[in-house]
């Protein structure tokens, strides 16, 4: 055994700290199968937890800075590899935020286009979340099959936009493509066979045991300390509060659907897992809706495609595809500074733009809702014991690279 | 005269059948089990490239091929001896218990006398777990001191369920020589399985917590503490703890199989190799194979339980539960069920 | 009463500039009346923040801070965003931190520290959160830390 005179005092990079008595500092790292892309620094006293840290910002990729450097409309895709998963929640306040300095509005059908997209989005990266949620607790029935069932929902992105997860799907003005034949048969297949397979989660997730002894009471998050603390999302809902900002600011066209918002009362990291499941049941219904309801039209402003060369208005005439114009490359926005939110699956996501009437932005804010949820490591781990640190870190669904950007 | 050699009990006991090499292919065979059933619960096919025709059968032999060609490497700051010889240690002990059980009637074919063999098979499954706390000690990883620190807690859920529940099948029977157990058992209604289901239930359980099976995989949490104790060790020595595990669970479903399933039974041994030796222990080995069968497809149904979760249930539930299995017991043996 | 008027009307001793922008209600103060009215909003119902964050104007050599206060438990109030700013000399980046009122400025205050070199008096445990000690010394989102793109003709 090495011995401690053997240990070098100080490399570069390494401090050494001085720890209380009986505590016992473990690194839960980046190289772990149960930390994702971030670290967490735990104290520990026996099994229990007496002290956590998260450190973040391994995937830290500028975006911020990125985004001071490329125009308007280069600032999509760049925003959208915060999160793929959920690529139309992610990028679509961004485009409200520009639409609102430019002062434009979309078509309706544009905006019932950019609904249907977020419902399939938002359904997808809840099936990411309990499947990792699952493989945390060593259940890998848990981890497989919602895995599986999230390629019915990418392949329906997929005939709706062309991509399986990097979509791009709304611009300044509407959006880039319009529904293809077939779509709504397909849909109402796939929503069928999702409603039965939800049926299947319970089952085995839910109504078992083991799973409900691991996840009944951990994780608390009363009323008070959440609405303090400032988490969001799902999260939220589970410890009472009803803040959906689908229901409080309705943005696109979520005023004129019918559907609910769950909220428990609980907090623990059983309510969390069930109000994902009947998100998810509700976002079934919209899709519904919004393929009964949706109105004809174009799916973009007409100021974009109506000044542009024959050759992109014979396109988009007869396809009604957007072939991605000048117009969009030396787009000079208005002075200004917007703010728009929208309700991404994790959360709620802000942007904050400012322009100083160049094509480029001068500043773009962007606040993801994992980098909000990341406060629950610092206050409400502690006091748990170490098999409870999977559980709340499933439960809160938090995902790194959208905390970092 | 060879096979007079070969077969003389304590060699073809404890080298052959059901010792080291029938322990190999039936673990080989448990472990592609397990992950065909689990593949197809989770809708996928599971081992499939290696050999199509049969299943993907060959797949976990790829694996330990590709074990032996891996770097074993050891860290620095790890105590060599204890490093090395921990598993391998763990390995040829946990095989010991076949030594004590026996596959006949036919005294020739005894490895020991077998007067007192519940008794000393029982002793003898106790001695592996100080092997597995002793390659997380030497192992230097905060992860490894963990998980050896959970295996020592484990240890004192289960030591008493197997015992008590163990002893539950000699105490109906009124003998501590499992041929008596075994023979007693001789009408198909009359296996302790049915008579006593409280006692096989709990040494079912017991045997879950003794070889990290779901829902007590504790010891080897992946995703709280890497790999337990066996952070560390990479090449064969992965594969060898890998496989401990399961060698484990094999030879204490041997002693499930002898106590509650009624051994060889229904076939009646004669003299001779053939007839007295071994058609009673493929018969043997088939049954303790469907057992470790029905623990391999827990897999697939299960989350994982906490460590004060599990020594919370063990004690204040499955101690109680094994006491009233031991307490039929006794009322069979003063009502004389077995006489 | 809208919300303009019940803002005036609370913060009428500090002597803000109240303006309706797109998407929020903007709310600036100097840089000493800061905390004060942080402490009104919270009364008022504002119980979190949303975000925190800094822009920079080289030619005017001022930091401008800016808070997006919002409510949770009250239902009317959830639905207006306070974006509360003040200007702070670029020579000298100090300001008071707002923690001790709103818990939800913590790792977002951390941020703003990181990337534009701004301390924030009295806050708990001010270090940086996702950048390297060598990358905060070069206080990176500052208009003046340039990011040289590789020409891909040159």
């Amino acid at each position: 055994m090495s011995t401690v005179e053997s240990i070098p005092k100080k490399l570069p990079g390494m401090d050494v700290n001085k720890l209380g008595k009986d505590l016992y500092e473990v690194f839960i790292g980046p190289q772990h199968p149960g930390s994702g892309h971030m670290r967490i620094i735990i104290r520990v006293d026996g099994d229990v937890i007496v002290e956590a840290d998260p450190d973040l910002g391994y995937v830290h990729r500028t975006m911020e800075k990125l985004a001071e450097g490329r125009e308007f409309i280069k600032v999509i895709p760049l925003m959208e590899r915060m999160a793929i998963l959920d690529a139309c929640n992610i990028t679509l306040p961004y485009v409200e935020a520009v639409e609102k300095l430019l002062d434009i509005e979309p078509p309706p059908r544009a905006k019932y286009l950019r609904v249907l997209l977020c419902e399939i989005n938002r359904i997808a990266s809840h099936l990411y979340g309990l499947g990792i949620f699952g493989v945390f607790l060593g259940h890998s029935t848990m981890y497989m099959w919602p895995f599986g069932d999230r390629e019915v929902f990418v392949e329906l992105a997929e005939k709706l936009t062309g991509a399986r997860l990097t979509h791009t799907y709304p611009v300044p003005g509407g959006v880039r493509r319009d529904l293809p034949q077939g779509f709504a048969e397909d849909a109402e297949k796939a929503i069928r066979y999702m409603e039965k397979r939800l049926e299947e989660y319970r089952k085995i997730f839910l109504d078992n045991p083991v799973i409900q002894k691991r996840l009944i009471d951990v994780g608390v998050i009363s009323k008070n300390l959440a609405a303090q603390l400032g988490i969001v999302g799902p999260n939220l809902r589970a410890s009472g509060i009803k803040y959906d900002v689908r229901i409080i600011e309705p943005y696109e066209v979520y005023d004129e659907l019918d559907f609910e918002v769950p909220v428990f009362e609980e907090g623990d990291a059983f309510a969390r897992a069930w109000i994902r499941i009947i998100e998810m049941q509700q976002s079934l219904r919209i899709i519904r809706q919004v393929l009964e309801k949706i109105p004809d039209g174009d799916p973009l402003h007409e100021k974009f495609w109506a000044k542009a060369p024959a050759l992109y208005k014979k396109v988009f005439e007869q396809t009604k595809r957007v072939k991605l114009i000048p117009l969009y490359a030396n787009l000079k926005v208005p002075e200004g500074r917007a703010f728009a939110r929208g309700e991404a699956g994790r959360g709620e996501i802000v942007y904050m733009v400012e322009s100083n009437g160049s094509t480029k932005p001068y500043r773009v804010r962007v606040v993801s809702p994992s980098f909000r949820n990341a406060i629950v490591f610092r206050y409400i781990v502690p006091g748990h014991r170490i098999a409870d640190l999977p559980a709340i870190y499933g439960s809160i669904d938090y995902f790194p690279p959208e905390a970092d950007r | 005269m060879l096979v007079d050699i070969i077969t003389w009990p304590p060699l073809f006991q404890l080298v052959i059948a059901p010792g080291l090499v029938a322990a190999l292919v039936i673990v080989i065979f448990i472990l592609w089990f397990e992950r065909k059933t689990a593949a197809r619960v989770q809708m996928r096919i599971g081992p499939y490239h290696v050999s199509p025709r049969i299943g993907g059968g060959l797949q976990l032999i790829a694996d330990l091929v590709r074990y032996s060609f891996q770097e074993i490497i050891i860290p620095k700051a790890a105590d060599k001896p204890i490093f090395i010889g921990a598993p391998l240690a763990a390995l040829v002990i946990s095989l010991l218990p076949v030594v004590a059980m026996p596959f006949t009637t036919v005294p020739k074919y005894y490895p020991i006398p077998m007067d007192y063999s519940l008794l000393i098979a029982v002793a003898l499954s106790t001695l592996s777990p100080i092997f597995i706390i002793a390659a997380g000690w030497a192992s230097n990883n905060k992860f490894s001191i963990i998980g050896g620190l959970r295996e020592a807690f484990v240890i004192t859920a289960y030591e008493l369920l197997i015992v008590i529940t163990a002893l539950a099948g000699g105490v109906a029977v009124l003998s501590y020589n499992l041929t008596d157990i075994v023979v007693a058992q001789k009408p198909f209604y009359k296996w302790i399985l049915f008579t006593n289901p409280i006692a096989a239930l709990t040494m079912f359980a017991a045997i879950l917590m003794a070889t990290s099976g779901f829902p007590f995989e504790i010891p080897e949490a992946e995703n709280e503490i890497v790999a337990g104790a066996y952070t560390e060790y990479s090449g064969l020595m992965y594969g060898i703890n890998m496989g401990a595990a399961y060698i484990k669970r094999f030879a204490y479903s041997l002693l499930f199989t002898l106590i509650f399933l009624g051994g060889w039974l229904p076939y009646e041994p004669s003299s001779g190799l053939i007839h007295g030796y071994l058609i009673p222990l493929v018969i043997v080995l088939v049954k303790s194979t469907i057992v470790m069968a029905i623990m391999s497809f827990l897999r697939a149904v299960y989350g994982r339980f906490r460590i004060d979760q599990a020594l919370d249930g063990a004690w204040r539930i499955f101690i109680p539960l094994a006491l009233i299995g031991f307490g039929i017991a006794l009322i069979e043996a003063y009502l004389g069920v077995y006489a | 009463m809208s919300i303009v008027e019940i803002l005036k009307e609370k913060l009428s001793s500090l002597n803000p500039e109240i303006s309706e922008g797109k998407g929020f209600v903007s709310v600036k103060v100097e840089k000493d009346g800061l905390k004060q009215t942080a402490r009104i909003l919270r009364e008022l119902g504002f119980d979190h923040v949303k975000t925190v964050t800094a822009i920079d104007y080289p030619k005017e050599n001022e930091f401008e801070i800016i808070y997006h206060a919002s409510s949770f438990l009250n239902e009317e109030l959830a639905k207006y965003i306070i974006e509360l700013r003040t200007r702070i000399p670029r020579d000298k980046p100090e300001i008071e931190t707002l923690t001790d009122i709103w818990s939800s400025a913590e790792f977002p205050e951390r941020e703003t520290f990181e990337f534009f070199g701004i301390t924030f008096k009295g806050h708990p445990d001010l270090r940086p959160i996702l950048l390297l000690p060598e990358v905060v010394d070069k206080k990176p989102l500052r208009k003046d830390f340039v990011v040289k793109e590789e020409g891909i003709f040159r």
